[in-house]
């Protein structure tokens, strides 16, 4: 059974502290920490691109775990901010790897839900094609796409990347996925050279579709919220996050939040909380992602028994 | 049935923005009172869910106090 065995992080290291901006924008920091839950924002360098998010995220992983690189058999980068419009980043990560000829690799066009689109894309290409080890890279550098004199997302996002290991060698497997989409509200959260958002609107669908999904994904397989250990939800903003917690009922023990220190990571934020708790004994984690698009997914992980 | 500031001041309250509903001023900008620019976003989401309304973008100027958005609702009902 396909599943997630690790997952590698790379933050990078320089932060630009929004602290500094509170005059330029109005606001005080008691709004930074406890509204949009954004203190700094984690910045790569210039010249770094996209396949060098994901490079340095893989360096990670193989701190944590033995992988042998001519054991991968597929590559899928989740981003919309690519190295370039053509080729697929996840042709140059490949390159970069030196993974074999033999590896398929293709990339994903999502934002915030991403990482759910994912995870179920690349388990059921690896099924079909019997494979046994694949990579889900996650890495979406939004500094290159950011209006800085914005105050809707100027303060709001940072940059990240992740990758997921999977393998037959699994921590946790996905037990049910569940998607949407609201296509006709695409241009409430897009990039026309710079980004836009329209914050009443994305908050109004997180707030009102997110938590009826969740729970009806929840009732669908029968699990109630005493069994689901962690609800790792995307990181959009503490704002956010707090009103789906406070909508499903829930303890915020459950919801673990972590952008404080570098921001909303677009597609890598549910990865980044993830890979902490990979080595935990929770039977049940339910992950939920939703943003661009406007698109939702989510899922339940279940603890692989014996591991 | 006609809504009252009471049945506004009851969703405030539910929205937790402020610590005392009772002490708000109607007739003053609910964001000159403590409610930030989420908060506010937050109150308009309650109020179109409770009285089954839409407020568009474009109404906001016409919802800054509690009065306004009594006699806001009540035009929408």
């Amino acid at each position: 059974m396909l599943g997630i065995a690790e997952i590698g992080r790379y933050i990078p290291n320089v932060r630009v502290s929004n602290v500094e901006k509170l005059a330029k924008f109005e606001l005080d920091e008691d709004f930074l920490k406890n509204k949009l839950g954004v203190l700094s924002q984690s910045i790569k360098d210039e010249d770094e691109k996209t396949s060098d998010l994901c490079v340095k995220a893989f360096y990670d992983l193989e701190q944590k775990t033995e992988i042998n690189k001519e054991d991968i058999e597929c590559c899928i980068v989740v981003t919309q901010n690519p190295d370039y419009n053509i080729p697929h980043t996840s042709a140059i990560v490949h390159g970069k790897l030196a993974l074999e000829e033999s590896c398929a690799c293709f990339d994903i066009s999502l934002g915030c839900s991403g990482y759910v689109y994912g995870l179920s894309t690349i388990i059921a290409f690896m099924q079909n094609n019997g494979m046994k080890k694949g990579l889900l890279f996650t890495a979406d550098p939004y500094s290159e796409i950011i209006d800085h004199d914005d105050k809707n997302t100027d303060l709001l996002f940072g940059d990240a990347a992740t990758v997921t290991l999977i393998s037959t060698e699994a921590l946790y497997k996905p037990v049910d996925f569940s998607f949407g989409t609201k296509g006709k509200e695409y241009q409430q959260l897009l990039c026309d050279k710079k980004l836009y958002m329209n914050g009443r609107a994305v908050f109004n669908f997180t707030a009102t579709v997110v938590p009826k999904h969740i729970q009806n994904l929840m009732q669908k397989n029968n699990l109630s919220d005493d069994q689901i250990g962690r609800y790792i939800l995307h990181q959009g903003s503490r704002f956010i996050v707090d009103t789906i917690t406070k909508r499903l009922k829930i303890a915020q023990e459950k919801v673990p939040f972590n952008m404080l220190e570098y921001g909303n990571t677009v597609s890598s934020s549910i990865p980044l909380i993830l890979a902490e708790e990979m080595k935990s004994e929770h039977s049940y984690m339910l992950l939920s992602g939703y943003g661009v698009g406007l698109s939702w997914a989510s899922t339940i992980l279940q603890k692989v028994e014996g591991k | 049935m006609k809504v009252t500031t009471d049945d506004i001041l009851e969703v405030i309250e539910s929205a937790e923005v402020v610590a005392d509903t009772k002490s708000l001023q109607n007739d003053i900008k609910l964001t000159d009172q403590g409610v930030d620019s989420l908060d506010i976003v937050n109150i308009y989401l309650l109020l179109e869910e409770k009285f089954d309304i839409k407020i568009p973008d474009e109404d906001l100027s016409q919802v800054t106090t509690v009065n306004d958005i009594v006699e806001y609702v009540n035009s929408k009902l």
